[in-house]
């Protein structure tokens, strides 16, 4: 029982040894290092999903194994974290030593030397003035450059010192560095983000079921979710002549969870809305046709449909894709799919039917959609998204074309209106209260990093000693890091050393 | 003047201070061979017209584009190179007096000019809407600065690894570690029939083309503890940036990435500088890791790895 308790206690001890040591902390740097690389290279669970499947598809056992290993998902992955908690406490258990010792250090005063001879730079200057006055004269010049100085008991000598900024820089730098990596934690883990998709005219409200797609939520969030309201009023894309984007905007309502109006806002690229920490940023934008369905002249269906766009090809602009639009009617009997392709810009689709050439789409002019229709089973027993249409169990039934402002008859009393094409706005919505902490902690490493990288240690070493109606000062010291400037500084020491010396014999 | 007359000028300087570059490159090459003072002078002096030319081709991109130039790849490393350049004239031969490396800092800066020339082009035209925030001129010109003095500094690094190799191979290490430009018989070329005087050409290879290994170490640690900084304050900005555009300050976008990998190993640099057994040639191999993950941060990213910075020009 002992013999194990021993052993349990010196791994322990061991352990805590090796997390101290700076190369530990390096080594665990390094390997979130080489994880990002990982993630860099592999595609991204939430940033390439496309990537990933093809993958799936044409190499099985390596995306399997990937998966295992948590490749695509590096950055969310139980050995990440792992790397990161050990790199956390293994920069805290590095640095708190060395706070104590520069701690220790800042409350003593630099110790008496023995052998100035044998110093790195030494000096000795003749002055006029006895020793004790020598001493104060020496004294004056090293406090004004800065030195810490100690005036040893008995002898007539000083011991100096100067740089200790390094070290506290150097651990401002790390302690900051710290701070930082516990502020990205504490602020994803307690914060949330998601996108949200908004047609003009609707409103929006902040809460999980609302998020389009998946939102991601941090491990300590605690569903509070913030209830906020957007009301979409319109949403503007402006374009340069040569069809380069110029201009997002998303113009708004913000409500608070009571429905209270709050203020107006525009919310643009770089320019997000913020309140109560909940931030607006201004992601995409897409086109969403208004229908009415009937049936026997009863309104079956009614609203905007939010289109998607597909990846265009190699060379050609986004904004000459059409967009591709789904209506599922489950209620009827059997039941009907949609599926759209929209022209916000009827003139695009008659130039690429005449010409064959691509012409981009800027604003909605005479939109126009052409459809095929689907009857069957709409497979809605399993969840699917509302922009898929599944066609395996249905067979199509017709195609056509239709413009706004016509109606569309699918047979049996059933009718489907296009009244109105709107635009709808995505919207990034992500709340982060480490926010602060984090860029309070990114400005410190960089103010910690300054004096760490360009300052250096020195100490210095001053005895007098009475010579034939005057004073030998003996000077030695040295310089921890940049020895070559220490060397001009030394020089410039003792030449002013002499100087004010001699300037004190008239007195 | 119109538009595509400031483009043309842009073009035009640009080929100017190419070739300028070209002639001032040849000539420092040939100094560092064979000494010759006027071959020297003549060169600083190409390289400083070409430097005045670089400087007009950004001023009239500028122009052109009505924005400051640092948009894309293109006038990225338009900047990065007239950087590099100005920062060698300044720092090398200006502050540190060493004149026998501009070859190779002129290598490094033609051959970044060629590959924008070539592959990286586009015509002067104004930014999209998510490049249009005063924190990216901040970042970019932070990003583009601390990159000159971080490529400088690993391209002096190299010199260094080959004088110390030369060093090493050629003569035992001096005991304290005096300035090795003074020997010069112990380092002769075994060639030399014993007894013959080494020629005057002789003698100074034997001395070495470049200047003594610590002090290239010396200055390639300078212009790196410089650039280390400048990168980190990058860093930052980028993340306000990133943070203003879309949502979040970091992202694990590739770029993104990338630049902490470059900082993680430069900083790693540093860490080893000042680790006993781990200064010198060690300290100089994790600089040259860092100079290629910064070429792969500059180039790679948006030339092959899909992003959120891959449209900073890059078709």
């Amino acid at each position: 029982m002992a013999a194990s308790s021993l052993t349990l206690r010196s791994s322990t001890a061991l352990a805590w040894r090796t997390l101290r040591s700076m190369r530990t902390a390096l080594v665990l740097l390094l390997l979130v290092a080489l994880a990002a690389v990982a993630g860099s290279l592999v595609p991204q669970v939430g940033v390439a999903e496309a990537r990933i499947a093809a993958m799936f598809r044409d190499h099985p056992l390596r995306a399997r194994i990937y998966d295992q290993l948590g490749l695509f998902d590096v950055y969310g992955s139980w050995w990440f974290t792992l790397l990161y908690v050990l790199l956390l406490v293994s920069l805290g258990a590095c640095l708190l030593p060395r706070t104590r010792a520069l701690l220790r250090n800042l409350r003593t005063k630099p110790p008496p030397a023995r052998e100035l001879e044998g110093m790195r730079h030494f000096a000795e200057v003749a002055i006029a003035s006895d020793p004790d006055r020598a001493i104060v004269d020496a004294r004056r010049v090293l406090r004004r450059h800065l030195f810490r100085v100690n005036g040893a008991n008995g002898r007539p000598s000083l011991a100096a010192d100067k740089g200790l900024a390094r070290e506290a820089g150097s651990l401002l730098f790390h302690w900051s560095f710290f701070l930082l990596l516990v502020g990205i934690v504490w602020g994803k883990g307690t914060g949330f983000s998601g996108t949200a998709v908004v047609v003009e005219g609707q409103r929006w409200v902040e809460a999980h079921a609302n998020f389009d797609g998946t939102v991601r939520e941090g491990r300590f969030f605690g569903e509070d979710h913030s209830g906020i309201q957007l009301q979409v009023e319109e949403f503007r894309a402006t374009y340069r002549p040569t069809g380069q984007p110029e201009d997002f905007v998303t113009v708004a309502k913000l409500h608070e969870a009571d429905g209270s109006f709050v203020r107006d806002v525009e919310i643009r690229v770089n320019e997000p809305a913020k309140i109560d920490g909940v931030r607006f940023y201004q992601f995409g934008y897409g086109w969403a046709p208004v229908v009415e369905v009937e049936r026997d002249g009863e309104p079956i269906a009614s609203g905007p449909i939010v289109c998607t766009q597909r990846t265009p090809p190699e060379g050609v602009s986004r904004l000459q894709v059409p967009w591709d639009c789904v209506l599922k009617l489950p209620s009827l009997r059997p039941q009907v799919g949609l599926a759209f392709v929209l022209w916000p810009d009827s003139r695009a689709l008659y130039s690429l039917l005449e010409t064959g050439a691509a012409m981009p789409m800027l604003t909605s002019f005479a939109p126009v959609m052409t459809y095929t229709a689907y009857e069957g089973d709409l497979g809605l027993v399993v969840p699917q998204r509302s922009t898929v249409l599944d066609t395996s169990a249905m067979r199509e039934v017709g195609r056509g074309a239709i413009g706004a402002g016509e109606t569309l008859d699918l047979g049996d009393g059933v009718s489907m209106r296009f009244t109105d094409l709107r635009e709808y706005t995505v919207l990034q919505v992500s709340r982060d209260r480490g926010l602060w902490i984090v860029l309070a902690a990114a400005i410190l490493v960089l103010v910690g990093l300054l004096p760490a990288l360009y300052t250096s240690r020195r100490k210095l070493w001053i005895t007098a000693e009475a010579d034939a109606g005057g004073t030998v000062l003996k000077v030695g010291g040295f310089a921890l890091q940049r020895r070559s400037q220490f060397e001009e500084e030394f020089s410039r020491l003792v030449a002013e050393l002499r100087r004010s010396s001699s300037g004190g014999v008239s007195v | 003047m119109s538009v595509e007359t400031w483009g043309r000028i842009s073009t035009d300087a640009f080929n100017v201070a190419f070739f300028a570059y070209l002639a001032g490159m040849l000539g420092a090459f040939h100094h560092l061979a064979f000494r010759k003072r006027p071959v020297w002078s003549a060169s600083i002096v190409l390289i400083t017209v070409g430097a005045g030319a670089h400087l007009a081709s950004l001023v009239a991109r500028g122009i052109a584009a009505e924005r400051i130039p640092l948009g894309n790849m293109y006038e990225y490393s338009l900047a990065l190179s007239f950087l590099v350049v100005v920062a060698y004239l300044v720092v090398v031969e200006g502050m540190a007096k060493v004149n026998t490396l501009g070859g190779f800092v002129l290598a490094f800066a033609t051959v970044t000019m060629a590959v924008a020339a070539l592959f990286l082009h586009v015509g002067p035209a104004p930014l999209v809407p998510a490049l249009n925030s005063y924190w990216r001129q901040i970042h970019v010109s932070s990003m583009i600065v601390s990159s000159s003095l971080l490529a400088l500094g690993s391209v002096v690094t190299i010199l260094y690894l080959v004088k110390d190799r030369r060093e090493r191979t050629q003569a035992p290490p001096p005991i304290a570690g005096g300035s090795t430009d003074l020997r010069t018989e112990e380092g002769a070329p075994h060639d030399l029939v014993p007894g013959d005087e080494p020629a005057p050409a002789a003698s100074r290879r034997a001395r070495g083309w470049l200047p003594a290994a610590t002090a290239l170490d010396r200055l390639a640690y300078r212009l790196l503890a410089f650039g280390f900084p400048l990168w980190t304050f990058g860093l930052i900005t980028g993340a306000i940036w990133a943070q203003e555009a879309w949502g979040r300050y970091w992202g694990w976008d590739p770029k993104e990435t990338w630049s902490f990998i470059t900082w993680v190993v430069f900083a790693g640099y540093l860490h080893a500088r000042a680790t006993s057994g781990w200064r010198g040639r060690r300290a100089a191999v994790i600089a040259l890791i860092g100079f290629a993950s910064l070429l792969v941060t500059y180039y790679a990213v948006n030339l092959w790895i899909v992003g959120l910075h891959s449209y900073a020009g890059v078709p």
